[in-house]
């Protein structure tokens, strides 16, 4: 009777990690084939059973890993699969980036952080030892409440030639960097400068985050910020 | 990982992606697993049905009751199934409705459209009715003051459906919390009351195993048809598409829970029932008053107050979620063109149907009372209104089973387990709504038979009406919230999936 039940136990412990090997095998099949690939498809491509293959793809729709497209017979990567980024942290930032940031903060009062960016994603590359990020797991998630965030927005919404008039899309593109007041601590604000490579792509940004009167009024803050964001330019594309 | 990683790098762009959801401007993606499962736990009812449906089927079943409850039970796990075929899927707010459209086209959608809004109107009405029953009952065994039944209990409906009207306008988070805690009461008295009557008479449960009668297949059926109507409601969660956190996980499993919750709440309440009547010597047939003749009997009168506080709360619930999910249809409706399209619109700050609320719940609050006033008795009133709301659920169910397959079909998804499933629910609930419109048709609820047909008829009338006028609806009807840019890797990112509940709620999910 122990025998038997070890068995089954043993038997759970086997199988689990081959549904999750068969997981990932189904999303690198979407990724690989693109969106809009069926569930027929991947079972095909996959000499899956249909059954099998239906029953992963309901559980990563569930989990949001998954998004079914317009007439939900397609099917796309979702969002959260970039979150899967933040598991792994990014690499530490060579020397000379530290030393221009160290450099930046001597200069200002507040916060001075450096995000990248990958696709739709913001990562966390060099945070100030002094002054942390209020909520940075927030800050990855909701684009919408941060500077550093939104001038992502900003950026892929230009590129996709989205509607530019409404609200801080517009302002951020204008104004050529982005701000946030309020949105994590009322008293509080922040001001992000892109960083962009050789072509003009947005691959980084340096931000301050400072009492909200200063964001309203960076005055000489602005120089400081750019010029560091000019210097970082070359050295992280 | 190659394939993999690159696309996280570098996300490929998905074109064709809505900036906005065709269902924008409710609170989309803001209400977590509890509130999604209070939301079918309250549509059925379970503490509202657990003592009367029992009953009911024992007095047509004889000892069989148990059997013809788990029949039941297991014919609706096999429709909620075959639901969560859609709600795995799409995530919509006109619920069976959108479903049926999706699978089988417009004329199947109105049908099923009207027979969804009949039963979640009619259900909400009867709850209504049913709470201003208990209300009276609650206030004639406490305050031993004359006051004309009658007036008070339509007072009651009028008070109690107002309640529902604000609740319901000021957004879809009150709504929820407010049935989920007020079920979550009802259901913890029932249960413990079940517990409390099986466990003090532990020696006696061999009762249920008597067989003392022939087996009457017939009576067995009707008996099972009627246990059926005690779980309609569990589907009603799928109203809530667009508003419900992870809405292809929290949907599909609040609603099999919702059956499951009910099935054993249901036959506990047989079993402690059964075993009550035998303690107490007393014929289950020939009481007019179960509940309290068990109270009685018990020498605990106070239950039959517990009772009665429990059944009035459940109904209360039910009221809410009930019109919460009737709203939703109706703005699905609206936002498509089948109905003006003030219906679809969304209060900016509240975000919820506020113009659907406010057309909904008048007409739900005045049936109830012109139908008391013309049958003189509340108790009659209800099982009028019940007669509706069943018929109306199940035509739904039968219809949402048939398209169940068809859908699957046409996104090359089907499978033979699913389309077994659908099909043993098609025909068991196209059998009971037959039997059950049949059967109720010669007794003295007649009337209730006849009016939904009437109504059912006049309705798909309407539809078919509005359809000739505008041929295009036959394209724009069964919208569902589809992806947007933000929900896609690679889409552009749009404010609409960040919601504004606050940081504690977000951790919650």
């Amino acid at each position: 009777m122990a025998g038997e039940r070890g068995a089954v136990e043993s038997g759970l412990h086997a199988r689990q990690p081959k549904a999750i090997h068969s997981a990932f095998t189904v999303l690198e099949e979407v990724a690989r084939c693109g969106p809009g690939i069926t569930a027929r498809e991947i079972s095909a491509n996959l000499r899956m059973s249909r059954a099998t293959a239906y029953r992963l793809l309901n559980l990563l729709v569930q989990e949001e890993y998954l998004v079914r497209l317009g007439d939900l017979s397609g099917f796309a990567l979702g969002r959260k699969v970039a979150e899967l980024v933040h598991v792994v942290a990014p690499p530490r930032p060579p020397q000379a980036v530290r030393d221009i940031v160290a450099s930046v903060r001597e200069h200002l009062r507040g916060g001075v952080h450096l995000v990248g960016y990958a696709g739709t994603a913001l990562r966390i590359l060099d945070e100030d030892p002094d002054y942390r990020l209020t909520d940075a797991s927030r800050l990855s998630r909701e684009l919408e409440s941060s500077a550093m965030g939104r001038l992502l927005l900003a950026d892929l919404r230009r590129e996709a030639d989205a509607d530019a008039g409404d609200g801080f899309v517009a302002e951020t593109i204008a104004r050529g960097f982005a701000v946030q007041t309020g949105s994590f601590d009322p008293a509080r604000g922040c001001l992000a400068f892109p960083i962009r490579d050789g072509d003009g792509r947005l691959v980084a940004s340096l931000s301050l985050c400072t009492a909200k009167e200063r964001v309203e009024h960076p005055g000489r803050l602005l120089d400081e910020l750019r010029d560091g964001a000019a210097r970082l330019g070359p050295l992280l594309s | 990982m190659d394939a993999l990683a690159r696309a996280i790098a570098r996300p490929e762009p998905v074109a064709g992606l809505a900036d906005r959801s065709p269902l924008a401007g409710l609170a989309r993606r803001s209400v977590g697993f509890a509130d999604v499962l209070a939301q079918s736990v309250s549509a059925v009812a379970p503490a509202g049905a657990a003592f009367t449906t029992p009953l009911l089927v024992s007095a047509l079943a004889g000892g069989m009751s148990l059997p013809a409850l788990a029949a039941a039970l297991v014919i609706a796990l096999l429709t909620a199934s075959t639901i969560n075929e859609f709600t795995r899927r799409m995530a919509a707010t006109g619920s069976l409705y959108t479903f049926v459209a999706r699978g089988l086209g417009s004329a199947a959608a109105f049908v099923a459209g009207v027979g969804l809004l009949i039963g979640y109107g009619f259900i909400a009405m009867f709850a209504l009715a049913g709470a201003g029953y208990h209300l009276v009952l609650l206030v004639a065994r406490l305050l031993p003051v004359a006051i004309d039944p009658m007036l008070l209990a339509a007072g009651s409906i009028v008070a109690l459906g107002a309640l529902c009207l604000v609740v319901l306008a000021r957004g879809i988070r009150l709504s929820t919390r407010v049935t989920l805690l007020v079920e979550a009461t009802s259901v913890t008295l029932i249960v413990a009351l079940i517990v409390a009557v099986i466990a003090s008479n532990a020696d006696r449960l061999p009762v249920l195993l008597r067989q003392d009668a022939p087996f009457d297949p017939q009576g067995f059926a009707v008996a099972a048809t009627l246990a059926i109507t005690a779980f309609v409601g569990f589907e009603s969660s799928a109203a809530l598409g667009v508003e419900a956190k992870r809405p292809f996980a929290n949907i599909p499993r609040a609603i099999s829970w919702t059956v499951l919750v009910s099935g054993v709440v249901y036959l506990g309440a047989a079993a402690a029932q059964t075993v009550g009547f035998d303690v107490a010597g007393l014929d289950p047939a020939s009481s007019a008053s179960p509940a309290n003749d068990l109270a009685a009997a018990f020498g605990v009168p106070w239950a039959g107050l517990v009772l009665d506080v429990s059944i009035a709360t459940s109904l209360i619930a039910c009221a809410v979620a009930s019109s919460t999910a009737l709203v939703r249809v109706l703005f699905s409706m609206g936002r498509e063109g089948l109905l003006p399209p003030a219906l679809g619109t969304t209060h900016p700050r509240y975000r919820t149907p506020l113009v659907a609320t406010l057309v909904a719940l008048p007409v739900v609050i005045v049936v109830p009372l012109a139908v008391v006033f013309l049958t003189g008795s509340v108790w009659t009133a209800m099982t009028v209104l019940i007669i509706f709301a069943a018929a109306g659920y199940i035509l739904a169910y039968v219809l949402a089973c048939v398209a169940a397959p068809v859908f699957l079909h046409q996104i090359g998804e089907l499978g033979w387990w699913p389309a077994i499933k659908a099909a043993v629910a098609a025909v068991a609930l196209s059998g009971v709504v037959l039997l059950y419109l049949a059967e109720e048709s010669h007794g003295a609820r007649a009337f209730g038979v006849w009016g939904f047909l009437a109504l059912l008829a006049a309705g798909i009338a309407v539809y078919w009406a509005r359809l000739l006028r505008r041929p295009w609806l036959r394209h724009a009807i069964g919208v569902y919230d589809h992806a947007v840019a933000g929900d896609v890797l690679g889409g552009i990112p749009e404010a609409e999936w960040v919601d504004d509940a606050g940081p504690a709620d977000r951790r919650g999910r």
